[in-house]
């Protein structure tokens, strides 16, 4: 049993400095820390440039607020699962490693794990400069002193798990589908962009895709943020639970979540070795 | 005389990062010499081999002549063409085939694949798809026309690589370690290939570099040999075997041995040495390339003085290994006796 | 000459060729490319529709979203695949075959347009008829033109940056990142570039959707020409230009690193 967590660690520690490696040694520090604020500035900005387009900042900072930290908090899953399930092109077509990872004594799950960390502690960074920035030049109202930390440390490290959970899902599509995979992880991020409530609350959505937000994880969890930052919540259908009724079933989504993506990675994997497909180069 | 291939004192280096910190070796040079006053002359219509160990400089002359690659000095002509000067001419003559490489993609079969290059070199589709059939044909990939690339095993990726480079009809063929990694039969069919396409039409040349002494034995009408980026020799292989016709080459067998090799090469009577060990069968083969027959008799001598057992003792006709070994000191280790 | 010419231009065809083939081969990008997209598309529209924006607010973003296909493509598909090119062994045999390298960029470009034009037109009518949209054209010929030289000068772009990044590993890839989400913003994808203000309009009309998408709105919808950045004449002349400009500076650009390369042995340098 220690041995097997022994090896665990070992795995996500290494799968982490080979992560941390491609992420950060392409360039130097200096163009490394633009690169890494500039992205989450530039999107956060497009719903600010929206926001004020419509209201010319007449209208209450409530929304403004809501819209903006969940857009903020959204990127670990663009990131995380880009970096989670690209794992597998990047290894197969790229590096061409794929089949040397594949056949080692170790859980594909937490050598994706463990390459995805690294883009979970530059997200982090990004969140908080995009936090801070909205804090100082937006004037978003958040008040360091009144944010319910545990709550908020605690929702992250669940949400992390549940990109992880869709991350190795998406790893297994990966392993059967081509060169485009990355417009798949972009278009899963997409999807939840529309149904989580990143940026409205749900209560915009037509009655059939609510459901559909009533179904994920991500919906609850965002609320969760945006509870324990903003201290409120301006969505209707999700302002009559409590914050110990949204964990629950956060928490029991997650559950199905994670054993849904461990069937379908499984089954997808099976797949792809019946086909030969594990290494297979799709490229064009 | 029409040369195919021409190369003048041609030199090609690299920089080389240095070490940061003294754990690693301070003493690193700045620059790593690939080709170091590279001359050699390949006839029009020749089979011309390129030996030497990996790292030699072999792919650096390919890619230089190939257009790939500028050299840091001298002149290298292709069909009388020079390379940096007219990189464009050079194009319209030549190919290139790289083994152990992959080409295309894995979302065209081998048939569109091969059609695909040949349409890069302005190859009328009927002509193409004439040429793939006898080459499909030729190199038994008939069945595989219509898989996708993406499916191949390697050995027949690397086939396929190999019919991309012909399907295109160069006059001038660079074939880089063509037969690398592939299973003897495959390798056997490609040899074939190229002896039957250098029939075909007297201008052919090819440029063959590998380490396969064997390969360039069977292959080519002249070889030179490469080492550090310096041309050693050249010359046919026979006449290069002859060189070492007045000396003796010994091949012995010990039981493993892990130290003390440097010192055989001190023996009296001993021109060469060079040793290889073989794990697997727990012995080392040495190989002594003697002045003359007689000083067999020192070697043994020494050996039992080192109470080293003789598993096996033979002598053997000079190869082009032999040769090598005579000229640069050491012996092809890379190749563990893998010659197909 | 004319030998050149075809050979060339039977380059053009057999490289697009691949593109157009694989998007038939590989039927999981209706689902990823097209299906997908359309629903980042959306939430964009559900927070105009949260924030009670006016209805042609819902066109400008459909519009955005359409024309954000081709950026992707651009990015990912053009500007960094001479990057994949190398790492896949295919760059060396383009690099000694008979041809101009611009013959792999325009067929990379001609195979990109087609395949990424069915994905475009399928979120474009999907997104105008689930969320309703209604279009007021002023011109058809100009719109039309607008669309060809934004589509023209869009992947004259793409073949700069995929000449610029040809020496380079995951500084490319990097690099191409980078410039997702910036340009989302600067190019006013999802709201008139007039709001972001005369000076940042004017920079950001580098990038062909900019003035591409503007002069579009302008001439599709009713309320277009009101929140127009500058007139379509105007941005027509533009777009003409940059098609020039980046075709011209991007054979030179790839001259030039080819060139570098060769010199400093990265041409052929893999798994940076």
């Amino acid at each position: 049993m220690f041995e097997n967590t022994k090896d665990t660690i070992r795995t996500i520690r290494t799968a982490g400095k080979l992560g941390w490696a491609m992420e950060s040694n392409w360039t130097d520090p200096f163009l490394f820390a633009i690169y890494s604020v500039v992205r989450p500035i530039a999107s956060s900005l497009i719903l600010v440039v929206m926001y004020y387009v419509i209201t010319r900042g007449k209208t209450s900072l409530d929304l403004f607020a809501f819209i903006y930290v969940g857009n903020a908090f959204f990127m670990y899953v663009v990131n995380v699962l880009f970096g989670i399930s690209w794992v597998i092109h990047d290894d197969r077509e790229h590096y061409q490693m794929i089949r040397y990872i594949y056949i080692a004594p170790m859980k594909m799950y937490y050598y994706l794990f463990g390459r995805g960390i690294a883009k979970m502690v530059l997200t982090t960074l990004a969140v908080i400069i995009t936090i801070a920035f909205g804090m100082l030049a937006l004037k978003i109202p958040i008040n360091l002193m009144t944010i319910n930390y545990p709550l908020l440390i605690f929702s992250v490290l669940v949400g992390i798990f549940i990109i992880t959970c869709l991350g190795i899902l998406l790893a297994g599509i990966s392993m059967v589908t081509a060169h485009h995979s990355y417009a798949l992880t972009e278009g899963i991020a997409g999807l939840f962009y529309l149904a989580c409530g990143a940026i409205y609350p749900i209560d915009i959505l037509p009655v059939w895709l609510q459901y559909i937000s009533k179904l994920l994880p991500l919906t609850y969890w965002l609320e969760l943020v945006r509870r324990a930052i903003l201290g409120k919540s301006i969505s209707t259908t999700l302002g009559g639970y409590s914050d110990f009724q949204l964990i629950l079933i956060m928490l029991g989504t997650t559950l199905v979540l994670a054993m849904f993506s461990n069937y379908i990675y499984r089954s997808i994997e099976h797949i792809a070795r019946k086909h030969g497909k594990i290494d297979q180069l799709t490229n064009y | 005389m029409n040369y195919a291939v021409e190369t003048f004192d041609l030199n090609r280096s690299f920089k080389l990062k240095k070490a940061k910190n003294k754990k690693e070796n301070n003493n690193t040079p700045g620059k790593l010499i690939a080709l170091d006053n590279a001359s050699i002359k390949i006839h029009q219509g020749e089979l011309f081999g390129l030996l030497g160990p990996n790292g030699a400089g072999k792919t650096t002359l390919i890619k230089i002549l190939s257009t790939l690659l500028l050299p840091s000095s001298g002149t290298a002509l292709v069909d009388g063409v020079d390379v940096v000067k007219q990189p464009d001419q050079v194009r319209k003559r030549i190919n290139m085939v790289s083994g152990g490489e992959h080409c295309g993609y894995g979302i065209l079969n081998v048939r569109e694949t091969l059609w695909m290059f040949s349409q890069f070199y302005g190859i009328p589709t009927q002509v193409a798809q004439a040429r793939i059939d006898v080459l499909l044909k030729i190199l038994k990939m008939e069945e595989f026309a219509k898989t996708k690339i993406g499916k191949l095993s390697t050995g027949l990726r690397q086939k396929l690589n190999f019919m991309r480079g012909f399907v295109c009809g160069p006059k001038i063929m660079f074939l880089d370690e063509p037969t690398l990694g592939l299973d003897v039969q495959i390798a056997r069919d490609v040899r074939a290939y190229i002896r039957t396409w250098m029939k075909e039409n007297p201008e052919r040349t090819v440029l063959l570099t590998t380490h396969y002494m064997a390969e360039a034995d069977e292959l080519c009408d002249r070889v030179a040999i490469i080492d550090k980026g310096k041309v050693m020799v050249c010359d046919t292989p026979g006449n290069l075997k002859k060189t070492l016709a007045g000396e003796a080459v010994f091949r012995i067998e010990v039981p493993l041995a892990a130290n003390g090799m440097e010192t055989f090469g001190q023996i009296s009577g001993v021109k060469q040495f060079a040793y290889e060990h073989k794990s697997h069968l727990g012995r080392t083969e040495l190989k002594f390339i003697l002045h003359d027959e007689s000083a067999i008799s020192n070697v043994t001598e020494f050996l039992s003085n080192n109470s080293s057992k003789i598993v096996s003792l033979s002598k053997m006709e000079p190869s082009l290994e032999d040769v090598f070994v005579a000229l640069v000191g050491r012996g092809l280790k890379d190749e563990n006796g893998s010659q197909n | 000459m004319k030998t050149d010419l075809k050979t060339n231009f039977k380059a053009i065809i057999a490289r697009a060729y691949v593109r157009i083939i694989a998007a038939n081969r590989e039927p999981s990008w209706w689902f990823s490319e097209t299906l997908l997209p359309i629903l980042s598309t959306a939430a964009y529209v559900y927070v105009y529709k949260a924030l009670k924006a006016p209805p042609e607010y819902t066109g400008f973003v459909i519009l955005g979203g359409t024309m954000s296909a081709y950026w992707i493509q651009v990015l990912w598909s053009m500007a960094a695949q001479f990057y994949w090119e190398k790492e896949m062994g295919n760059l060396d045999l383009y690099m000694i075959a008979p041809i101009s390298r611009m013959s792999i960029l325009l067929g990379m470009a001609l195979g990109g347009i087609i395949q990424t034009t069915s994905r475009a037109a399928f979120i474009f009518l999907t997104g105008s008829l689930i969320f309703n949209v209604s279009f007021a054209v002023v011109s058809f010929p100009k719109l039309i033109a607008v669309f060809f030289l934004t589509l023209i000068s869009l992947y004259g772009l793409g073949m700069l940056f995929s000449s610029l990044f040809m020496l380079y590993g995951r500084e490319a890839w990097h690099g191409v990142t980078l410039l997702q989400e910036p340009v989302h913003l600067i190019s006013g994808f999802f709201f008139p570039v007039r709001n972001l203000g005369f000076v940042v309009g004017v920079v950001a009309s580098f990038i062909p959707l900019t003035l591409g998408l503007d002069a579009m709105r302008q001439l599709a919808f009713k309320a277009g020409a009101a929140s127009g950045f500058i007139n379509v004449n105007l941005e027509l002349s533009v777009l003409a230009v940059l098609c020039v400009i980046f075709l011209v500076t991007s054979k030179y650009a790839l001259e030039l690193m080819e060139k570098l390369g060769k010199k400093e042995g990265r041409l052929t340098l893999r798994w940076q």
